[in-house]
């Protein structure tokens, strides 16, 4: 008797777990085939008008005197909502931030010659270079630069009628770059939220100061997925040469009244005309309402 | 005498040359023309496409009324023409529940146009083509996007039908191309070459 009731417990509980995953599984969005990239969208919040969601794949930072190629893919996604601003005779689009908060995902990118900066010449031997990079790009001595947000997601804008069209600014977006290393300290950075670098990325043909000169991006080839519902642009370009960066600060912890100087001194001039950002990359987009109804459709 | 016999020879010569370009000219540069006569002076074509389409990749565009009106003439006896008026209305996706065409209208007109001959066949070449296209639907990828179509296209001149068909057959065959998203479509049409004004119920040929 007593041995049937544990058995009719176990057999409750069992129950119970079974059903509780049942109930998870379906508060969880089940987004299908090409949608399920916008898992991050915040597609239920009334504001979202479409949702994005690019991947920069290569390009290059160059700061100052500095250039980081972009090796590892960075994402940004999320959503945006209904027109804010008008400039530039193209509507502004303010960005709501990803669900999972990370609207633009931190990617380290090596920076090539580390701390010192030593770069091996083109013509040197294969041996000289893989020693320079064990020695000058290693754990210790070398930098690695990540992108971030310098303010909120709401402080991003997009035109996309710049981005397919090809002129002016198709993404403005306002960042900061982390340089990492156990020397600089965590607190190593070129720009802030009180004075960040501020990217007006364009598909189009930049106009900067000398001595940068005109660079020009792609809106890339137009694809229409899952009957029209998703635009995807692949080889989509995305290049700004005329921003300007604050100088370097916070690196070396107590001592960074010391390292600042030595990290602008290797960083050049970072005035505008100097920098260039060159993102290419994959990008797609999707009304809001229809991830939403893709997700409604498959609980 | 024999100075004479030299002079002659070398008229002769300029001459077989001279005809020679001509020949060459006149197969490389059709003209328009009316019950086999040369076009003089200028020509109105007006018409409605048979049957076109636009397809950017995923997207087919159709409008049931693709009019147009085209004036032609002959210019050192190469046919030129303008495209001096595209309505386009009536619209329609393939996906019509996801996307509808909000405007479509054709910009920077007018567009030039020309005659070349491409192996034996007879084209018209378009150049200087804009049409901005906005796509609405809270559904589709494209509502609210303005998609222009730009670039020149080639369409192959009938004489028997009296038609001018587009394809990818003939924009490969005079190496031209319509962009949109910066990627090359699709656009498919035959369009009737009828005159309207002073050659009108008269052949139109390209020869």
């Amino acid at each position: 008797m007593h041995k049937h009731r544990r058995r009719a417990a176990c057999l409750a509980l069992l129950i119970a777990a079974l059903a509780a995953l049942a109930l998870s599984a379906s508060a969880q969005a089940k987004l299908t085939g090409e949608f399920t990239k916008f898992a991050q969208c915040p597609y239920k919040n009334e504001k979202a008008l479409k949702c994005v969601y690019s991947v920069t794949e290569s390009g290059e930072v160059v700061l100052g005197s500095k250039k980081v190629p972009i090796e590892k893919p960075v994402t940004l996604q999320g959503a945006y909502g209904t027109p804010v601003e008008e400039k530039e005779e193209a509507e502004f689009y303010p960005f709501i931030a990803a669900t999972n908060g990370i609207t633009l995902s931190k990617a380290p990118q090596n920076v090539p010659g580390g701390l010192l900066g030593i770069i091996p010449e083109a013509s040197q031997p294969a041996l000289v270079k893989a020693l320079i990079k064990f020695f000058f790009e290693n754990s210790l001595t070398g930098v690695n630069s990540t992108l971030e947000l310098a303010k909120a997601a709401s402080d991003i804008r997009v035109s996309e009628n710049n981005l397919a069209g090809e002129i002016g600014t198709a993404l403005q977006m306002p960042v900061k770059v982390h340089l990492e290393n156990p020397f600089l300290g965590k607190n190593c950075f070129v720009g802030s939220s009180s004075s960040p670098i501020t990217w007006k990325l364009t598909t189009g043909t930049t106009k900067p100061p000398a001595p940068n000169t005109p660079i020009t991006g792609s809106g890339g080839e137009g694809e229409l997925l899952e009957s029209a519902k998703i635009l995807k642009l692949n080889n989509n370009k995305l290049v700004d040469n005329a921003w300007s960066a604050p100088k370097a600060a916070g690196c070396g912890g107590i001592i960074s009244f010391l390292v600042d100087p030595i990290i602008n001194a290797q960083l050049g001039t970072t005035t505008a005309g100097h920098n260039t950002a060159i993102l290419k990359g994959t990008l797609y987009q999707a009304s809001a309402f229809t991830v939403n109804k893709n997700d409604v459709e498959h609980p | 005498m024999r100075r004479k016999a030299t002079t002659l020879g070398a008229a002769f010569a300029a001459l077989a040359v001279t005809c020679a370009m001509f020949a060459t000219t006149a197969s490389a540069a059709p003209a328009w023309k009316f019950e086999g006569k040369s076009l003089e002076g200028t020509e109105v074509i007006l018409g409605a496409a048979i049957d076109s389409s636009l397809t950017i990749p995923g997207l087919t565009t159709k409008c049931a009324n693709f009019l147009y009106k085209v004036t032609i003439k002959n210019e050192a006896g190469t046919g030129k023409g303008e495209v001096t008026e595209v309505p386009l209305y009536n619209c329609t996706t393939d996906q019509p529940e996801v996307c509808t065409v909000s405007s479509i209208a054709a910009e920077k007109l007018p567009w030039p146009a020309k005659l070349a001959t491409v192996s034996t066949s007879n084209y018209i070449v378009i150049e200087g083509i804009k049409v901005a296209i906005k796509y609405a639907g809270i559904e589709c990828a494209l509502g609210g996007i303005t998609v222009n179509v730009t670039g020149t296209a080639g369409g192959i001149v009938d004489n028997a039908t009296e038609t001018a068909t587009f394809n990818s057959t003939t924009f490969g065959a005079t190496k031209t191309e319509l962009k949109a998203l910066a990627t090359k479509i699709q656009w498919t049409g035959i369009f009737p070459t009828e005159a309207f004004q002073w050659h009108r119920e008269q052949a139109l040929s390209v020869s």
